[in-house]
This record gives structure tokens, sequence and C-alpha cells, in this order.
């Protein structure tokens, strides 16, 4: 095999100005698992510990790129997730880990590395231009627009991004950029804050060939430009072998070898293996290293052959000069400080600001979004009135029965849209959010709070349309003031309802459990406050109690005030006949009100205010849900 | 197997092609993405996806190929993966080898063959894990991608097809399962694998290689002629390159700008033109050196050249003499598998049991009625509404998520015919039953316990009923919406609609004779009126209300409350009657969408 001995990859330390080096040492990973699934009792009391990284140890410098090979379930992902500090506090994590001979506490790892996931998660209607100055907007709040102009070009630059700047990037509805295309944009972004050290999980899976080269080239020239690249790659092609100046191979969570090209044919030649003439040299070392396990016996030859091979490698040269790089390193006079990511820390108001701006740009392309947003309370409207048409104002033809029916429905509808709202939009962002929290732009609920702001618009004039159209056209109280009111009634609940899903979406990842499990949460609400399927009065104490801390309460006490109070009905064709013979206990609006909501007219203004007060309150219960999100999935 | 199709088609997508494989050799589909690989192999396995075979034809043994033809003698491993996430891996290649194999295989002749279909594959580290979704932790991308093969190879095809069996799989497993599959092949079988990038010693394998460029043929024949070929006509390999990459690579499409577009479209139109000149001139070069069969026929002639039969063993044959299991068999297959895959979902399970606990509890201590102070008559009225309206949504909710989840499957499932449509309806209706039941109980028995209702056992008997029924009805609906909708948010918003008219046609929303004529006529089938009026009339006929007003005591006969909310115009048989009626219907509804909508999935979340 032909290899060509890059320069880059000699062996001392260069003193060169911004410079770096790595040295990762024996980083050990364990976890507890259970060793049977729950029906299976008796194995699954039983734990066992299982080692996913063995002593691992590498060291690497500035303008090296590096290979990380290995079959699946080698522990590949685990040692970048590792080295990133993405790894959960689920396992036991040990080892150290040395950048310019100064060692990094856990908390900054995610501050001093890139991490590119495998999975693009980005704005589907935003254009690539937008995207990448969004983030830089987030990561380089205190450089002046020009700057931010100038980085985002250049990083655009150097990933050939630039002829497709203003192209939406698209997602799984409409098309947009390519798959090549998506993968250098998430790496781009990460370009931004001009990392020193980028790690990449499978950054060419799920690509063509041609595409999956073209990444790699771009990578090695990132490398070449004083940064270190660190990548697990899957099955890459012979045509690479001379690119990467490392390659490590991985096998059963152990660093089988690690060293550039040329001495891994070397090395392996030592061990009596030797490549044959046609075969990609990735493939053959990395078959060479794997344990067979069809049968018993196979699995036992292959695992004592990867034990030797390793044991080799402990042995060698390149191991040995490896620690002594280290040591060099770490005892080097001049250490220069560590290479932290940039970030000027902005204020979280103005993050807040810049994610409100990008969700309202990403929303502003998606007119099904809109559409939906605005309609789907109208089409709830419509429903409603072609059941019913027009109240009647007869006590006997139920005139007090369909106005509590369509009040029931104004409450309860328009929560349940709210929280389909949710569930269908924000998931997306939600992927977003997760990622973009772990590279330390901004925290979760940031995302969230902007989600909030640019929705409330769309909610209002949603409510708006639907209030108009369903209080004219089944006859509600004819006056405007009133009118008025009873939209600034059915406000709240809409967002409630959006706002209650959003809460439970920070703590369950299935939309469709949500879906289902928030809907039930509104119809106890309904239930315990409202008072219209139970009279408050006769429900057990703690029932009445709980009420208090239901929106629906506030919100169905005022809408019966809105409509009934000072509206007169008639019974069997006579008015004003009460008493206890007639057939109608109530033909006065008012004395209804008193008989469900005692004092309830004179409490307006209270009930005004508290139900608004939900609103602020459940956003800090939205809040609240995604810090906790947050200790969840460091779990 | 003789075998051997000739398709010509105005569009670009793909354009003359004429290939003949016979058993016992592997043939390779390999070109760049947009090549036309997954549309030639929907074409052979019928799958009309869109594109329309302009002129051409598929030929298994000689005959053309029917839809029948394929499910009986061609299994086909799809791109994406379909399984049951609950099931451990054994399991699901257990259940499949109940229904695959044939009759004549006994217990442990099957068992036996989902063993060596695991070794082979390298599951037995994973046997035993559960299969996963993106919600449930399972096995690795991987893995889950050799369970998907494992499924097919375990009923040993005639042909089996691949899209892409090697994507995502790691060298050495990649390789593996190529050597079995060139194992399978010289076993008299034929083996068509699609893939974009083989590696140099996956390539060594194939025995025939048909390399495509935005479908046009650019070589096809023998693997080891390929380097030959290509020399032949002024392209020679590189010393160290795998020749797959470098041709394929040599043909794929540059878009990255215009002229690269132009210039990459030019040397493929000439490639292939080039080919077609050669295999034109050495039609009979190649038939002999090989002992294989290429014609090109120009798309405008389109028939295919009737070459004899001359294999010895037709791999069909052996397959229509066992008898595959049928009726009865499947449906207790699906059924036992129906129920694993659902009682191992424990978070769903606790999920599901827990709305309905914490539902029947918060209504039951609102309704709270025992002791002395009973519940009012309207209090009384408006929790039996409620009982049966309200709590059954999120069934209806979980029912549509639920099988949509599982509709993709079904559809690959059918697809492949490994059961017919009345077996999985039996069992999925069946199975579903438990759940039901359990979900009824632990609604409704607190509620009713707790509100102190009609204490007579018969009258407790008939409420359960009801509510059984109308919970029913809407699982039935949901199961209808779901099988009559792509997508689940279609499903679901049209089942919401549904479920809505039925509940404002209910009588306690609105006044029956409110209603105008339309919703008038819809509360005939509305659900949750028959049963709100079958639930008012156990509760209040033959007893006596109370009322303290104004120290006056009223006596109200129960049928006096039931008058004044017209829930008195049927009998109570008719309210069961009606009921029953009405899960049935949406039933057969269901049945009706499954047998003659296509179960395909367009979920986007």
């Amino acid at each position: 095999m032909e290899v060509v001995e890059d320069a880059s990859s000699d062996t001392t330390i260069s003193g060169k100005e911004g410079s770096c080096n790595i040295s990762v040492q024996n980083i050990c990973y364990t976890v507890r698992e259970r060793v049977g699934p729950w029906w299976d009792v008796q194995s699954y009391y039983n734990k066992w510990t299982r080692q996913i990284l063995r002593n691992v140890s590498f060291y690497m410098e500035s303008g090296q790129i590096m290979a990380i090979l290995g079959n699946s379930g080698s522990g590949k992902t685990t040692l970048l997730d590792a080295i990133s500090g993405r790894i959960g506090s689920k396992g036991t994590l040990l080892g150290d880990v040395y950048v310019n001979g100064s060692q990094l506490k856990k908390e900054q790892f995610q501050d001093c590395f890139s991490y590119v996931l495998q999975h693009d998660s980005l704005l589907s209607y935003l254009t690539i231009r937008e995207t990448l100055t969004y983030t830089a907007l987030l990561a380089l709040q205190k450089h002046s627009k020009d700057a931010i102009k100038k980085k985002v070009d250049s990083v655009m630059a150097e990933l050939s991004l630039t002829h497709s700047a203003d192209t939406v990037i698209g997602g799984r509805v409409f098309n947009g950029i390519s798959s090549g295309e998506r993968r250098r944009v998430s790496i781009a972004a990460q370009l931004i804050q001009d990392p020193k050290i980028i790690l990449l999980d499978e950054p060419t899976t799920g690509l063509d060939a041609m595409t999956a080269n073209h990444i790699v080239l771009l990578l090695s020239e990132l490398a070449r430009k004083d940064r270190i690249v660190i990548i697990s790659i899957h099955q890459p092609r012979s045509e690479l072998f001379r690119i990467f100046d490392k390659i490590a191979i991985m096998s059963c969570g152990e660093l089988v070898f690690c060293g550039n090209p040329q001495e891994m044919i070397t090395f392996f030649d030592d061990c009596g293996y030797e490549c044959p003439e046609h075969s990609n040299p990735f493939d053959f070392f990395v078959d060479l290293t794997s344990v067979d396990t069809r049968t018993k016996a196979r699995e036992m030859e292959t695992y004592s052959r990867v034990h030797t091979i390793a044991s080799a490698y402990k042995d060698s040269n390149q191991f040995q000069n490896t620690l002594q790089l280290m040591e060099a390193s770490k005892k080097s006079k001049v250490k220069q400080s560590i290479p932290f990511k940039q970030k000027e820390a902005p204020s979280e108001l103005s993050k807040l600001f810049v994610l409100f701006r990008r969700t309202v740009r990403n929303l502003s392309r998606n007119k099904s979004g809109i559409i939906m947003r605005l309609s789907q309370n109208l089409i709830f409207g419509l429903f409603i009135a072609f059941f019913l048409i027009r109240f009647k104002n007869d006590v006997l033809e139920g005139a007090l029965q369909d106005r509590i029916g369509v009040i029931y429905q104004c409450l309860g509808g328009t929560g349940y849209t709210g929280l389909l709202n949710a569930v269908a939009l924000f998931p997306a962002l939600r992927a977003i959010s997760d990622q973009e929290s772990k590279d330390g732009l901004y925290q979760k609920w940031h995302m969230l709070l902007a989600y909030i702001f640019h929705i409330v618009p769309f909610s209002i004039l949603s409510v708006v349309i639907f209030g108009a159209f369903i209080y004219w056209t089944v006859g509600l109280h004819p006056e405007l003031t009133r009118f008025g009111c009873f939209i600034a009634i059915t406000i709240p609940p809409h967002l409630m309802g959006e706002l209650l899903a959003l809460a439970v979406l920070g703590l369950v990842n299935n939309p469709n459990i949500v879906n289902a499990g928030v809907a039930l949460l509104n119809i106890a609400g309904i239930l315990v406050g409202s008072g219209l399927l139970r009279s408050l009065q006769e429900m057990p104490r703690v029932f009445q109690l709980l009420s208090y801390v239901t929106y629906q309460r506030y919100c169905c006490e005022l809408l019966v005030v809105n409509e009934f109070y000072d509206l007169n009905f008639t019974c069997g064709g006579l008015s004003n006949l009460t008493g206890p013979t007639s057939q109608c206990p109530y033909t006065k609006g008012t004395d209804f009100i008193e008989s469900i909501y005692p004092g309830a007219t004179s409490r307006v203004t209270f009930d005004f205010l508290m139900l608004y007060a939900f609103v602020p309150a459940m956003i800090i219960g939205c809040v609240i849900s995604f810090k906790f999100r947050d200790i969840l999935m460091r779990r | 197997m003789p075998w051997e199709w000739n398709k010509g088609s105005e569009t670009a997508t793909m354009t003359n092609l004429n290939i003949r494989v016979s058993s016992g050799q592997m043939l390779a589909v390999i070109g760049n993405s947009g090549c036309g690989r997954t549309t030639l192999l929907d074409i052979i396995t019928c799958k009309d996806e869109g594109g329309k075979i302009k002129s051409g034809q598929i030929l298994i043994n000689g005959k053309l190929s029917t839809k029948h033809l394929v499910k009986k003698c061609v299994a086909h491993v799809r791109q994406d993966d379909q399984l049951l996430p609950h099931l451990t891996v054994r399991e699901t290649l257990s259940f499949i080898a109940k229904l695959r194999l044939p009759k004549s295989y006994s217990d442990q002749q099957r068992q036996k063959r989902v063993e060596d279909v695991i070794a082979e594959l390298r599951l037995r580290q994973c046997a035993n894990t559960k299969v996963g979704n993106e919600y449930t932790r399972g096995v690795s991308g991987g893995e889950r991608r050799r369970v998907s093969i494992a499924v097919q190879l375990l009923w040993n095809p005639g042909i089996l097809i691949l899209d892409e069996p090697t994507s995502g799989l790691d060298s050495f497993t990649a390789h593996n399962l190529v050597i079995t599959l060139s194992r399978l092949a010289r076993g008299n079988r034929l083996v068509l694998l699609s893939i974009h990038q083989p590696r140099s010693d996956i390539f060594q394998l194939f025995d025939l290689v048909l390399l495509l460029s935005s479908g046009a043929t650019i070589y096809s024949g023998t693997a080891k002629d390929m380097v030959q070929y290509f020399t032949s006509i002024g392209y020679p390999c590189p010393r160290y390159s795998n020749p797959a990459d470098f041709y394929v690579d040599l043909t794929s499409i540059d878009q990255r700008t215009r002229e690269q577009e132009m210039e990459c479209l030019e040397r493929t139109k000439s490639l292939s033109d080039i080919f077609q000149q050669k295999v034109k001139d050495f039609d009979d070069f190649l038939w002999k050196a090989q002992d294989e069969n290429r014609e090109l026929t120009s798309s405008e002639t389109s028939v295919s050249v009737q070459t004899p039969t001359k294999d010895k063993v037709i791999t069909i044959g052996k397959h229509e003499k066992d008898e595959l299991p049928k009726g009865i068999h499947q449906f207790s297959v699906l059924l036992n598998r129906h129920v694993s895959n659902d009682l191992r979902d424990l978070t769903t399970l606790i999920i599901h049991g827990a709305e309905a606990v914490l539902m029947a509890l918060l209504i039951g201590f609102l309704y709270y009625g025992q002791g002395a102070n009973p519940l009012s008559i309207q209090d009384t009225v408006a929790l039996l509404f409620m009982k049966g309206s309200l709590t059954p949504f999120a069934v209806v909710l979980d029912v549509v998520a639920k099988c949509h989840s599982e509709r993709a499957m079904l559809y690959h499932e059918l697809e492949d015919g490994l059961y017919s449509i009345t077996p999985y309806f039996f069992a999925k209706v069946i199975g579903e039953l438990p759940e039901h039941f359990a979900f009824v109980v632990f609604y409704s028995v607190p509620i009713y316990w707790l509100a102190n209702l009609n204490p007579l056992p018969e009258n407790f008997l008939m409420n359960f009923l009801l509510m059984w029924l109308v919970v029913y009805c809407s699982r039935t609906m949901a199961l209808w919406m779901s099988a009559l909708f792509p997508t689940l948010q279609i499903s679901s918003f049209l089942s919401n609609a549904i479920f809505t008219a039925s509940y404002l046609t209910g009588g306690f929303i609105i006044r029956l004779d409110n209603l105008w004529t339309v919703p008038f006529w819809i509360s005939f089938v509305s659900f949750m009126r028959w049963s709100f009026a079958g639930l008012m009339q156990v509760q209040f006929t033959d007893t006596t209300y109370k009322v303290q007003l104004q120290n006056i005591t009223l006596t109200i006969p129960g049928e006096l409350i039931v008058e004044s909310m017209e829930m008195d115009a049927y009998p109570l048989y008719a309210s069961f009657l009606t009921l029953i009626g009405i899960s049935a219907g949406f039933l057969l509804l269901y049945y009706l969408s499954l047998r003659f909508i296509k179960q395909k999935s367009s979920q986007d979340w």
C-alpha cells in the first residue's frame, strides 16, 4: 500500500502561536444495566456492570485530523460523547482530558469542543445565510453587524456554501438543499464559534459516496487551518486513507491502534497481518480487529486476536511515544491557555430577542402553519354553529341549557386547539433547542420563551376570528362591550391550552402521549373548576379548594356573568313567571348566576385579574419544566 | 430460474433495460443516488409507485410476473425497518417463522431455523433485547437493520431482493452479510441487491453487476469483466482504487454547478450509447463467454426475446407444494403477537391505566354521593352524560396514535403476503378487547361506587354494559379513522370531529329538539346520545327523588326526569341494540377500509 507521509503529522510539539494539543488519558466508562427486560423478573433485578470504554488514551495536535474506526458497538460514539462532555451521568466516567497541558474540568468540555451530531436539526424555513447569521448572533453578541456578516461569509466560503446561501433549508414536506449541504450547514454552525477542536459523529453516514468524500476533504482542509478534527467514520473509502493524519481503531471499547497511516501498515505488518494488494486497508484492519459472534469458537478466536493486537499496540513504540508527548505537553514550561470557543456571553435578553426573531422568521415562511394556527378555532366554531344555529329565548326550549353548552365548548374547545398547535409545531423546535443548548448557545427555556412570545399574536388573532363568528352567529348577548369582554375572556384558555401542552412536552418526549394526557388534563380542569358540570357548592371540600387553582373556574364564571347578567327569558311563552310551582327554575339571568356562582357579579375585576394571572404563572411553570428537562437529559 | 425483463420508458427514469438472471446468481445494482436503483426494484416487485411501465415486461420462469407470483417467491428487504417495537429479536423472528414457514415444519424445526438465522446475522447478543423505536430504547440501528433482513431470510425465498442491505451496517457485518447472500445464491436462489458503495471485497463476491446512471445502463455483465470492459472503452481503473467506487464516481451526476451537471449527463449518455453498441456487436461473445444472455432491444420493440428454459429446479415449485399456514392459524399467531407486543409495553400500559384510574377517581370524588348527601338530580344527569363522553376521548387519541405507528408495518407485511386482511382484522379487534375491558373496569366501576348510583346489581350490570359499549364505539371509530386516512394528523382531526359531533348531538349540551333537521338525524347515530338515554333510563326508572324547595318536599318520579331530558322516546333495549349496531357498523367500515385502502403511511412527526 502506497502511503504519502504527511508533513503535519511529525511528532514534535510545534510552538506556533495559536496551535494547541489535546491529550486524552485513560478514559474509562462503565454503566450498570439491568440484565433482562422487565417481564423476566428474575433477571430484571440483577444488574451487571458493562465497560463501554477501556483505558482510551491518545494525543493530537493542531492541524491534524483523526478518524476513529470500528464496528458498531465498539464505542466510537461513546468516546466522542465522553470527550465532548455530552455523556449522561448514567455511568461512571474516569480519566482525564488535557488541552495544552492543562487539565480540563468536566464542565469546561462543552466550552472547549464543538460537537456535530449525526442528525442535523435545522429550522426548515430559514435560508443557509439566515441560519448561520442567527447562530452567529447568539454566539458572538458583542461583535458588530459587519463583523458578524464577515464571519458568516467566511464560514460559508470555507464550506463552499456561498452559491446556495439564500436557498431555504427545507424539510420533509418540501425540498430545499441537499443532504450534503445540510451536513455542511451543521458544521458551519459550529465553526462560527471558532473552535480549535471539532468532534464529528459519523459525518458521512447517509450521504452518497461522492458527497461523503467531499465532506471528509473539507474537514481535512479545516484541520490544516490549525484545528484539531476528530471524526468517527463508517466504511471510509480507500482514497481517504492518505487524508487522515491519525487513524484510531476501536474494538470492544478498547483503542486497538492509533497512529498515522504508514505506522498502521507497519504495525499490522509486524503483527503478521499484511494488507492484501487490492483491498481497502480501512476495511481490512477493521475486520481484523472485530469480534465475530456467530459461533462460540469463532468468538473466542477473534477475541483473542483482538487482545493480542491491543497488547502489541500497548507495547509498541507509537504508544510509548504518545505517552511521552503527553508528559511533555503537561510539563512544558510555557503553557498556552486553553482555547475556549468564542463566546461573549450575550445578555439573556438579547439572546431571547435573537431567538424570537429567528422563530418569527421561520414561521413567517410556513404558510400552512400560519393557516392552521388561525383557522383551527374558526373551524371549531363552524362546527358548533352548525349544530346549534341560534339560541332560543325560552327556558322550556333549552335557553339555559344551550347557552351553558356553548360556554362550555368555548372553554374546552379553544384550549384543545391550543394543545393541538403546540403538539404539532413545537417538537421540531424542541429538538433544535436540545441540541443548541448543549452547544452552550443558550438555555432550553430561552427557546421556549421565544416560542411563547411569537405565538401570542396568532393566538389572539385566532380567538378574535373565532369569537366574532360564534358570538354573532349563535346570538350571544348583543352588546358590543360584552362582545369585547367575551373575546378577552376566551383568549386565556386558548393560550393556557398551548402553555400546558408545552409544559408537559418539556417532560414527555412522545407527542402522542402528550396529546392524550393534556386533553384529559383540560377535561379534568373543566370538571373541577367550571361548575357547569358539577355545582361548585356541592363538591367535596377538597375539590372546592382545588377549583381555585384552575383557570377554568375564573374563565367560566366570567363567561356566565358576561352572558347572563340582566338577561331575561320566557317560560313557556310567558315572561317573569317564577316560583316553585313553575316549570322554570329561573327566568332572570341574574338569578341563575346567583344560583351557580353566588356573588359572582361583584367580583368581575378580581376574576379577570386571576384569569390573566394564570398566563404568566403558567409561563413560569413551562420554564421550570424545561429547567427540569435539562436535569432529565443530563441523566 | 430464468428471469427476464425488458423495459423501456419515455421518461428518464429507466430506459432500455434488458437483463437476464438465473438462479444461483447474485446481481448487484450499483450506481449513485438517483440512478434508479429503487425504481428498478419497485418495478420488479410490481409496486407501481407513481411511475408506469410504458413498455417491456418482466418474466419470472418465463411467466409474466404478477403481484400474486411476486408475493409467492420474492422476498423484499426494504430500506426502512418496520418492526413491532416491544418484542424481542427472537420473538419477532419466531412469530414470522410461524406465519411464513410451511405447515409441514414442526415447532422444533421452526425454532431451529430461527436460531440459525440469528447466528447467521450475528444477532445472538441481542436476541433477547427489545427491538425498540425512536421513543423506546432497543437494539442499535445496525442490529435493527439485520433483524429486518433476518425476517426475510427466514422463509428461504426463491428470489431475494434487498434494497441497500448494507447501509448502516459496519463493514465486517456487511461483508459477512454479502457472503451469506452469495452462499444463498449458490443454493439455487436468485439474489438481487441494490447498493451504492460496495467495498472492494464485497464487489468481488458479486456474480453480475448492473451499473446504472440516471436510469440508463452503463454496464451489465459479470463483476470480474467490468474493469476489462471499461478499459476497452478507454476508462481504465487506477491501480489502487476500488473499481466499483471508481466507475460509480465516473457515472455520477455532479449537481453542484450547472456546467458540471451538463458535462456529467453528456458523459453518461455517451457511455450508455457505447454500451448498447458494444453489446449489440458482441452479443454472441458475451453470451458464450459467460454462459449468460443479455440483449438490448430498443424501447419501441420492447418485447423480450424468450430464451429457452434450461434450468433444472424451479424454486417456486417447492413453495407451491408446501402450503403456508392459513386462516385460523394466521389469526392465532397474529393475536399472540399483538397481545405480546402490547403487554411488553410497560410505559404505555401504565400511562393508559393511570389515565383511566385518575379520571375515574377525579369524577368519582367530584360526584361523591356516599353517605348523608346523595347527588342532586342535575348532578346525576350531568355525571351520566359525562361519564360516557369525556374520557373515551383519550381512548380515541391513543388508538389513532397506536394504529398509525403500526400502519407502515401492516402495509409491508400485507404486500409481502405474510397474512391476509381477515385474520389481521380479527386478531386486531380481539387483541384490543382485554385492554378495552380493563379500561372500562378501571374507569367505570370506581365512579359507580363513589357516586353511589342505583345500588341494585342488575342496574349496575346494565350501566357497566352501556359504558362498555359506548367506549367500544369510540374505539372502533378510531380504528376505522386510522385505517381510512394516511396521516396521523388527518385521522386524529377527523376522529376528533366525529367524536365532537356525537358529543354535541348527545342531548345534554344542546337539547335534542333544538337541533335542526341535519344534526337531528345525526343524533340517531350519535353513540353518546344512545348511551346517555340508556344510562338515564337505567338510573331513574322505578326510583323517586325527593327535592327540598323552600320547606316544601316534592317527590319527583324518576321517569319524569328522563322525560324532561327527552330521553324516553325509545325503550332501553333500543339503546343497547343501537349501540351494538353502531359499533358493528364502525367495525365493518374498518374492515372495508383495511381491505380497499392501501395502508401506506406518510406520517411526518
